[in-house]
């Protein structure tokens, strides 16, 4: 401690004090900033995905997963599910168990194949 | 000097309020980034698949696509499951004999390379002129950034663009 110092302290303090509150403020505006950008950028996700042209044109090939997920040993399992659609996943120390419900639709399940006829 | 008897206090309840809002811009920040990710390995996937469509000069037979969005969970073949269906397909349950995982769409992309590499920050000059090319200028800056590696620290980016 510099108690002792007296009158510099308070100078000391001042500027500390008057430093860190610049700083806040400079991270009020970043934080602000930010979530400008987060919300532009998910309307521009959403507009992107929507459009129709791009729905069509958003696909993967059968055989972009299957070279996803390169290992001879591994079965690939895709799920499409209406929006909304809920997943739980049980505590592995309770089994391993996944249970989807959908309330808009049915859920289409299927096995992405390992042969080379590129078709799901 | 004008300042109350508890400075030392005030200076402290500062810097707990700048430690807290260092730490929501760093979730911020990595929530925007995966956003980012996302818009470019979207615009490529779309542009990728129009371009072999238009070399093909038809489409890919649909049995052979899956569009998206969807939900990948592997496992090892040996695994054993055990699903129960009910009658409408509206609801599922899975039980594995073994570990599994469960990707999004998203990972698939990244790992098709659809987000030039940028999700874990190794990208090309040509990869980084791409992805460039596919956000608006004001997330220019961002993307920069993300192209030199994981970010540990807070970095705050100008309004304009960087080169």
């Amino acid at each position: 401690h510099i108690q002792w110092l007296g009158n510099r302290i308070d100078a000391a303090q001042v500027s500390r004090y008057k430093e860190l509150q610049r700083e806040v403020c400079d991270l009020t505006k970043a934080e602000e900033q930010l979530d400008e950008l987060i919300s532009k950028c998910n309307l521009q996700l959403q507009l992107l995905t929507e459009d129709s042209h791009n729905k069509k044109l958003g696909y993967v090939r059968c055989q972009d997963l299957r070279q996803s997920f390169d290992s001879p040993d591994q079965l690939v399992m895709v799920i499409r599910a209406p929006p909304e659609t809920q997943m739980q996943v049980s505590e592995p120390s309770e089994g391993y168990q996944v249970s989807l419900k959908s309330t808009q639709g049915p859920i289409d399940v299927f096995l992405c194949p390992e042969d080379s006829s590129g078709v799901c | 000097i004008g300042l109350p008897t508890n400075s030392a206090q005030e200076c402290q309840n500062l810097e707990v309020e700048r430690e807290r809002r260092l730490e929501r811009i760093k979730q911020k920040q990595s929530q925007l980034q995966e956003l980012i990710l996302q818009q470019i390995a979207f615009k490529n996937l779309v542009q990728r698949n129009r371009q072999t469509e238009q070399q093909a000069n038809r489409p890919p037979p649909p049995n052979s696509i899956i569009h998206l969005p969807f939900i990948i969970v592997n496992t090892s073949k040996k695994t054993v499951i055990d699903c129960s269906i009910s009658n409408d397909k509206f609801e599922y349950l899975f039980n594995f004999d073994s570990m599994f995982e469960i990707h999004d769409d998203i990972e698939v992309l990244k790992r098709m390379g659809m987000a030039c590499g940028l999700e874990v920050g190794k990208c090309s000059p040509e990869d980084l002129k791409v992805a460039r090319s596919l956000v608006p200028k004001a997330l220019e800056p961002y993307v920069v950034e993300m192209a030199k590696g994981p970010i540990s620290n807070v970095y705050i980016t100008g309004g304009s663009s960087a080169n």
